[in-house]
Parts: C-alpha cells; sequence; structure tokens
C-alpha cells in the first residue's frame, strides 16, 4: 500500500513542548509522594579500599531515620549488563570516589544528611589504580579479582605489515581523548511506592524501563511481575541513564520500609557517581599511495572503562567498527583493550566509542591529505564507501551510505569553496582563522546482538488511536516523530493519536532506547501494528456496510470504499467492535536484521549505518591558545527527515555537545578524585559558546526505516571533534593530538611550533 | 530584633513581633510571608531554607527546576519583584514581604505566556528541564529591554545552560518574540 504522507516530514511543534514550558510536565524528581520518605546515599571516600566494617547503629537511632540498608540488605549484590560485576551496596571493597556503601532513609532530607555522617566505614586504603598503561601491567594493583583488563580483542584484515612496505606516505600519531560528563539537566531521580494493588512500583529518570526492572528484579531477588517501572518524561539523558542510578536502592528502601520513596541525586553526585564517556589512548599508523588511496590502518585502542564495565564492552566494539572511518581500507589491525582502573565508571555517552576513534582516523586523513598535498575532501571521496561495498569487516553494505554525497554538499559548501576568504577575515593579527572538515560513521540498531522490539495500538471508543510503546521521552522527541509516523500509517490527524510511553504494566516491550535506533525500531513494529489494524477494521467495514473487504482504503479517520460511496467513521468501527467483542487492539513487532558477529567481536558488524560530514570555522587567539568555532555545517545522512525541527534540534545539540568535547569540558580526575564536580568547574557551553549551526540532510531514503528514515541521535557529535582539530592545524599549522583542546594544551602546542622555528 | 544563633538545633523557641520561629520535629523553622503568582501564601520552614527548596520540596510546585542548587546552571530561575534570581542561591528572609513569580505564574486564565509559546513553537523545548528557567530568564529580558539585540539576548541567557539544543533554537524563540 503506498502510504501517503500527510504528517511525516512535517516541522510540527513537539506535544511535550507546551506542557515543559509551562511547567506542568512532570519529570521523576517533581514527584512527591505522600508520606516519603528521603533516601540518600553514602558514597565511599576513597578511589579504593577494602571495607573492613561498616556500622550504622548510631546512624539508624537518629531522630528522623526510619531505615539504613548496606549490602546485607540485597540478596544478589552484583548487577550489570555484559558483567555483573557492580555491587548494589559495594561489600568487599570500594573502586571508585562516589562507590555507594549505604541507603539511609528518613523523615526529611535534613534527618537523612546527618544520618550519613554518622555512619562509621572503617577502610583499609590500597593503592588505586589510575592510569590505564599501568592497569594493563601484571604488576599492577588489582581492581577486580579477574584483572585489570575487562576485555582485549585484535581484529585483523588483510596485511598491514605488506602494505605500510608499499605505501607512498605513512602518518603514525598517538591521540589521547578524556573524560566526557553528560552533565543532563536533570540529575538522576526517582521515586518509589506500592501502588493500589500491592505492586513495587518505581518511577525513575532511565531510559530502559524492562531491563531497569530486570535489574531490580535480579539483585532484590523479587518477581519480574511484581514490579513496575515507570519512565516519565526525563530531563536528559544522553547514554547516562542506560545504566541503573537510583532504581535498585529506591526499590530496596520501598520493599524493607513498605513506604514510599524519593531518591535525587544531587548536582556533585550526578557528576561523581553518574557514568562517563570513555577517556582513551589511541595509536594510529595510516598508509596511502601517492594518489590518495588508503592502503592500511593499524589500531590500537584502549579505553579506560574505570571501576565497572557497564556498557564498556560493547562501547569497545563500536570504537572497533568505526576507528577506519567511513573508508574502503584492504589492510586493517585493530587490537582494542578495555581496562579497569579507580577512574570513576565510563559507560554509555552519544556516540557509544566512536566519537574517540573519529577523532583520531580523521585527524590521520587530514596529515595525509596534507602530505600528499590533496583537497582533504578530495582525499575523503576518493575513499568514502558507497552502498553495495564491502566494508573493512569484509561486510556488505546493504544500508543507504550517504557518506559520499554529504562530503560531496560539503565540498560545495561556501564556507570549504570561499575558506581562504573566511580566514583572511580576522581582526587582529593574532587571531588566526581556520576551516577544517570531518567525517563521521556509527553503526545504529544493536548490531549483531539480537534486538526486537513490540509496539501495541488500540482503536479508542471515540475513533482515535492509542499507541503504546517502551520507548523513553528523554528530550529527543521520538514521541512526537512516533505520533507522526502514526498518524500517516493509520491515516488519522496527528492529533487523534495518544501516545502512551515507557511503564512495564501499560507498554509492551520495544526494547532499548539507545544506539539511535528507538524511531527505526519502533516505527518498523509500528508498521506491523497499523497492517494488523487496519486489516481488522477493513473487516469491520465490511461486516457495516456489506461490501468485500478489500474494497476500503483508509484517509482522515474514515473508511472509504473504492467507488467512494460508503463512508464508515473510525468512531463507527470502534462502536460495532465493542458491541460484538472484537478486542480493539493489536501488537505489530519488529525484529532487526543483523548478521553473525566476526570472531573477537560481541556485536558487530552492524547492518545499517550513519553518516555525516561536518565543516568547521574556528577562531583561535594565539597569544592565549583560546580557540572559539564561529561556524558549523553538519550534514549528517538521515535517510528521511521525520520531523525538521526536532531532526535540526538533535543535530544542533550534539553539535553543540561535540563543540564542549572538542574544546571545553576537561572533566579532571587527580589521583581518583574528581576536580570538576559542578557547572562552576566542569563547563559546558553555553549560549554565547554556541556557533551558527547550519543544518543539512542527505536524504536518500534507507529502505527498511519507517519512510525512509534512518537513526540521527548520536551522528551529530560524532564529526565535529576532528573538524574543529582539522580547523585549528589550518589556522595555526599545529596539530592537536589530544581532546578536549583547552587553551592550555593549545598554548603550549602553538609555543613547541615557534620554539622549534627559533632554534634554527 | 535580637535573633542570634550559631546553629539552628541550638534555637528553642524565639518570638519577634509576626515571626514565629517554632521547633518542629528536630528542626526549627520559621514563618515567611510574600506573595506567590499574585497571591499572598505562608509558608513555615527552616530558616536556612532557599526559595527553590521552599517551591519545589515545601509547596511541591515544581515547574521551577533543580539543576545544580548552586547557582551555575539557571534551571531555576524565577522573578523576585520583577528581577530573574536563582531561587537556588535565594534564602527565604530575602522573598520575606516580596514578590515571586514563577513559570506557573506566567499563565493568563490558563493560556501560556507569550513566551511560552514561542519556546514551545520554535522547538526550543527538547527534554525540556532549562525549559522554564530559560523562559522566566527571556522574561526578565523583555521587562527591562522589549528589544535586544542577539548579544544582548546571549549575554542575558548565557546563565542559563541547555545540554539538548545547541541554543539555535532558544535564540530563534527569543526573536520571536522581541518586539
Amino acid at each position: 500500500m503506498a502510504q501517503a504522507q500527510r504528517w511525516v516530514g512535517k516541522p510540527i511543534p513537539r506535544r511535550d513542548a507546551l506542557e515543559k514550558a509551562i511547567g506542568q510536565a512532570k519529570y521523576a524528581s517533581d514527584l512527591f509522594p505522600e508520606g516519603l520518605l528521603w533516601g540518600k546515599v553514602l558514597r565511599s571516600k576513597y578511589p579504593h579500599a577494602k571495607i573492613r566494617r561498616i556500622d550504622v547503629s548510631s546512624a539508624k537511632s537518629h531522630p528522623g531515620v526510619v531505615a539504613v540498608f548496606t549490602h546485607e540488605d540485597v540478596p544478589n549484590n552484583r548487577y550489570g549488563l555484559f558483567n555483573k560485576d557492580r555491587p548494589v551496596l559495594c561489600d568487599d571493597k570500594v573502586r571508585y570516589i562516589g562507590d555507594p556503601i549505604a541507603v539511609v532513609a528518613a523523615e526529611t532530607p535534613e534527618a537523612a544528611e546527618e544520618a550519613l555522617g554518622m555512619i562509621e566505614v572503617e577502610y583499609e586504603p590500597l593503592p588505586a589504580v589510575l592510569d590505564p598503561l599501568e592497569a594493563m601491567k601484571p604488576e599492577s594493583p588489582k581492581v577486580h579479582e579477574r584483572g585489570n583488563i575487562a576485555r582485549q580483542t585484535r581484529i585483523s584484515f588483510g596485511d598491514v605489515e605488506q602494505a605500510f612496505r608499499e605505501a607512498d606516505v605513512i602518518v603514525e600519531n598517538t591521540y589521547t581523548v578524556g573524560t566526557q560528563i553528560h552533565a543532563y539537566l536533570e540529575t538522576e531521580a526517582g521515586i518509589s511506592y506500592f501502588d493500589e494493588n500491592g505492586r513495587l512500583t518505581i518511577v525513575a529518570g532511565g531510559q530502559s524501563p524492562y531491563r531497569d526492572r530486570h535489574e531490580i528484579c535480579s539483585t532484590l531477588n523479587i518477581p519480574e511481575d511484581s514490579v513496575r517501572v515507570v519512565i516519565p518524561h526525563v530531563g536528559g539523558a544522553f547514554g547516562g541513564k542506560d545504566d541503573i542510578s537510583v532504581q535498585i536502592h529506591l526499590a530496596l528502601i520501598t520493599l524493607k520500609t513498605r513506604r514510599p520513596a524519593r531518591l535525587v541525586w544531587t548536582r556533585e553526585e550526578s557528576t561523581i557517581a553518574g557514568t562517563k564517556r570513555h577517556a582513551g589512548i589511541i595509536r594510529m599508523k595510516t598508509a596511502a599511495r601517492r594518489d590518495g588511496v588508503l592502503l592500511a590502518n593499524k589500531t590500537e585502542i584502549i579505553y579506560d572503562t574505570g571501576a565497572y564495565e557497564g556498557l564498556g564492552p560493547a562501547v569497545l566494539d563500536v570504537a572497533i567498527e568505526n576507528c577506519n572511518g567511513p573508508y574502503k581500507i584492504p589492510n586493517i589491525d585493530i587490537s582494542a583493550t578495555l581496562v579497569y582502573t579507580n577512574n570513576y565508571v565510563a559507560s554509555a555517552f552519544r556516540g557509544f566509542g566512536a566519537p574517540q576513534v573519529l577523532f583520531a582516523i580523521e585527524s590521520q586523513l587530514d596529515a595525509i591529505a596534507e602530505r600528499l598535498n590533496m583537497d582533504p575532501i578530495e582525499l575523503r571521496l576518493r575513499n568514502a564507501l558507497r552502498r553495495g561495498d564491502v566494508g573493512v569487516f569484509n561486510n556488505k553494505l546493504i544500508g543507504s551510505v550517504g557518506i559520499a554525497k554529504a562530503l560531496e554538499i560539503a565540498a560545495n559548501h561556501e564556507l570549504w569553496r570561499e575558506r581562504g576568504r573566511y580566514k583572511s577575515e580576522t581582526a587582529r593579527p593574532w587571531i588566526k582563522r581556520g576551516v577544517g572538515v570531518a567525517s563521521a560513521i556509527k553503526g545504529y540498531t544493536l548490531g549483531a546482538l539480537p534486538d526486537k522490539g513490540q509496539v501495541g495500538v488500540e482503536l479508542t471508543r471515540e475513533g482515535k488511536f492509542r499507541v503504546r510503546v517502551s520507548s523513553t521521552e528523554i528530550g529527543q522527541g521520538v514521541l512526537a516523530a512516533l505520533a507522526q509516523v502514526a498518524a500517516d500509517m493509520l491515516r488519522c490527524g496527528v492529533d487523534d493519536i495518544q501516545l502512551v510511553f515507557a511503564d512495564t504494566l501499560e507498554t509492551p516491550d520495544t526494547s532499548v532506547t539507545s544506539a539511535s535506533r528507538q524511531l527505526f525500531l519502533a516505527g518498523n513494529a509500528l508498521a506491523d501494528a497499523a497492517r494488523k489494524m487496519l486489516d481488522k477494521m477493513r473487516h469491520v467495514a465490511a461486516g457495516l456496510s456489506g461490501e468485500p473487504p478489500e474494497v476500503f482504503d483508509f484517509l482522515d479517520g474514515y473508511a472509504i470504499s473504492r467507488d467512494g460511496k460508503t463512508r464508515i467513521s473510525y468512531a463507527e468501527i470502534a462502536r460495532y467492535m465493542e458491541n460484538n467483542n472484537i478486542p480493539p487492539h493489536v501488537v505489530g513487532e519488529y525484529e532487526v536484521p543483523r548478521v553473525e558477529p566476526i570472531p573477537g567481536t560481541l556485536e558487530i558488524p552492524h547492518l545499517f549505518y550513519m553518516f555525516a560530514a561536518a565543516l568547521a570555522l574556528v577562531e583561535v587567539n594565539t597569544l592565549t591558545g583560546f580557540a572559539q568555532v564561529r561556524k558549523l555545517v553538519v550534514i549528517p545522512d538521515a535517510g528521511k527527515v521525520i520531523n525538521p525541527q526536532t531532526f535540526q534540534g538533535q543535530i544542533e545539540g550534539a553539535a553543540v555537545q561535540g563543540i564542549g568535547y572538542a574544546l571545553m569540558e576537561e572533566a579532571k580526575i587527580e589521583n581518583g578524585i574528581l576536580k570538576t564536580q559542578n557547572f562552576a568547574t566542569y563547563l559546558i557551553p553555553s549560549i554565547k559558546d554556541a556557533p551558527e549551526i547550519e543544518v543539512i540532510p542527505v536524504e536518500d531514503g534507507e529502505e527498511t526505516g519507517p519512510f525512509g528514515a534512518k537513526g540521527i541521535g548520536e551522528i551529530g557529535i560524532i564529526p565535529i571533534a576532528p573538524a574543529v582539530a582539522n580547523a585549528i592545524k589550518d589556522a595555526v599549522g599545529v596539530r592537536p593530538t589530544s581532546i578536549p583542546i583547552t587553551p592550555e594544551k593549545l598554548y603550549w602546542l602553538i609555543r613547541s611550533k615557534h620554539g622549534e622555528k627559533g632554534s634554527h | 530584633m535580637i535573633f542570634k544563633f550559631r546553629s539552628i538545633s541550638k534555637v528553642l523557641i524565639l518570638r519577634s513581633g509576626e515571626n514565629l520561629y517554632v521547633r518542629c520535629g528536630n528542626a526549627v523553622v520559621r514563618r515567611f510571608s510574600f506573595v506567590l503568582n499574585g497571591k499572598p501564601v505562608e509558608v513555615e520552614v527552616p530558616p536556612a531554607y532557599t526559595l527553590l527548596e521552599t517551591l519545589r520540596n515545601v509547596l511541591h510546585l515544581t515547574g521551577t527546576k533543580d539543576g545544580c542548587s548552586d547557582g551555575d546552571c539557571g534551571a531555576c530561575t524565577v522573578l523576585l519583584d520583577g528581577r530573574a534570581v536563582h531561587s537556588c542561591l535565594t534564602l527565604m528572609a530575602q522573598v520575606e514581604g516580596r514578590s515571586v513569580t514563577t513559570v506557573e505564574g506566567l499563565l493568563r486564565d490558563s493560556s501560556p505566556d507569550e513566551v511560552q509559546s514561542a519556546y514551545a513553537e520554535s522547538g526550543a523545548v527538547q527534554c525540556g528541564y532549562c525549559t522554564p528557567g530559560l523562559i522566566m530568564a527571556t522574561k526578565a529580558l523583555l521587562m527591562s529591554n522589549p528589544r535586544p539585540s542577539v548579544e544582548e539576548i546571549k549575554e542575558a541567557l548565557r546563565g542559563n545552560l541547555c545540554r539538548c539544543t545547541g541554543y539555535a533554537k532558544i535564540l530563534e524563540a527569543v526573536l520571536r518574540v522581541r518586539r
């Protein structure tokens, strides 16, 4: 059936926008159940220590305190998505500053806070493991019994050494990338209570209600059908709410005290105990022929996952998968290691391991272009992947591949064509300008991991639709996009679609909200549900009219016969179904296509990839080392844009996070202690740091996606850091190999270049 | 006026005119009167409470958001006698007898203020947690300067952090309601 698009592609404002703007939307942190207990968490003072003794007796007897919990109250005290290495409450050891030791529940926040100070913990400090390279040595102290190498793998195709011997140009560099903190405006927060049916209910910021429920139930040893997890509007997530935060602690309080509870992390607690983007070291040796054809890339990746794995093993896979960029390279060799240290916990963050390696490979490409005296975009285009190509893992690219088109748009953009003029327009002789380019690639979907989701559709008595998804609204606008998709699939107005979301009692499992694929997955499951629903309605229309079902089509809330003479409203159909006991609901399902993982990996390759190109105009003050982005052009391969307003917002927001990653956001961890615990010390971009951003989508269509759409949530951040670094090289002639490129680093880099000149 | 105390826990009951300190459980609370969104209110809270703690934790008026409790992010911005302040840095003693407007107070007969509509329609709202604070900062700007330049808008909103939008649509929203 050809689907007319009346709503898809329109920039209609999100339905949750006004509710949020008038202050009526409720987030988890806005809920105060009657008779609640205030929860607070006691956290480790040491980055690495044995716990000798925990004494909660005086805290327990403090006025207003109702209960204090430790590891003794947790039946299965380890959880984790790949490896159950993380305690709900620490027992044998603490492994980072902030590791939770006890949970207090009290009548007032003041009493809870006071009680934290009355818990006695006797520690035996251990040497902290701080440097991932040291951590990898056999003699290093161990963060976990199994050793500090959480995961190590090597993937090679072809023969890199042979290719290096035949190459005309070889570029070799070591890149370091810093820790990035999600810094969503709403910290980790939630409430818990027993509902009227005695079901333990957790309402908390998160990304996956079903997975959170599983973690709660497996640690507390309670049946899954006795627990309900609801995820209301979330005040930002970006991957940082993919892991458990407050959920198990809340469940524990309510389960044991039978009272409602509230637990909201402070900003400092969020920066300390929340997960982070992996810091890392990437060594890369890249070879090309004189004509620009890439011959080989040898990469060593070391990611610091901190005290616990979280989603680290999968993050490492994504780094492996994307470290060769969106290019055809016949010989590759990748060694990758995920290392435990006592440096907090790294897990998912928008880009999921890709921004780090793309910073490396895109800097390499620029260096090769410079050595060959070739236009950097021309070099990239010469090697760019195209649809149907075989990728670096011998994987055939069956999905849409828009990188060449994105690069062509970049090459023809005024900022690139007239970059000489842009560079000359500086006000002061010590202010230098440069223009840089970078590409990006990342798989969307969970790659080779099984991934299946369901969506429920129900026809209401009024002839409208209730769509049930467990997708979470973390700010990305998935609900608005799904409403538009649903309206076109069910042939009704967008206002006739009501969405029920992220509630294990009310919505089927639409799988996790991550990997830029919730619209893709839920949209496809919705297509299946819509087909089933319309089929059901077609038969009802036939029953009502006496005409055969196949003559009916649907438009604007009516079933209409082919000759146009019979028009039956959705409300009439709904009433007929009710009167004849025909269930008015269906469930659609979609299983994401995948291939077998290549040996040595967990989930790669993906079948579906997102791409983007970016141009950056950067201004550098050579006297201070301060770099500022003046203009960005971001060209994402979108497949099809469902809502231009939401789409632009996603790309612009990701780009500014990318500027923070490239230039500003320095999570300083010294001796295992995070020195940047708030927004005064951990600087994220303000409106003054945000440049003019132009977003140009490539819309070639992805046949497997709903209306041709593909994932876009993460791709916007990935090309920014390398584009900015390449622009800085263009401006001042030195290549930054360490991000964030803080004024201090850039100042010394510029100085070192002048020092070399001066020594002649 | 003879209130001298080192710590809350040492104070039992002190009386001075209308203001009453009372021990409430193991905390001491004081009565404060102010005008909230046009209506007089009285609250009894610990004297060290901030306006933000009072709005959210006591009155459960949660449109005003708590992003950092430190004055760094602007999510808690409200109007105090028409000027934008961080409610997390405003003690209740500073609010006594004055007028507070929160994001809920901008509604007129349950229709949104033009600034609220502009944010919603421009796509300036994603996760929305920074939105009420930004709207209050915008409101304060436009009350003092109905025709701000782009630079003036950025200067006025630089203390309001947003992690989702990249600020382009926020700027667009303010330009939309600029006179």
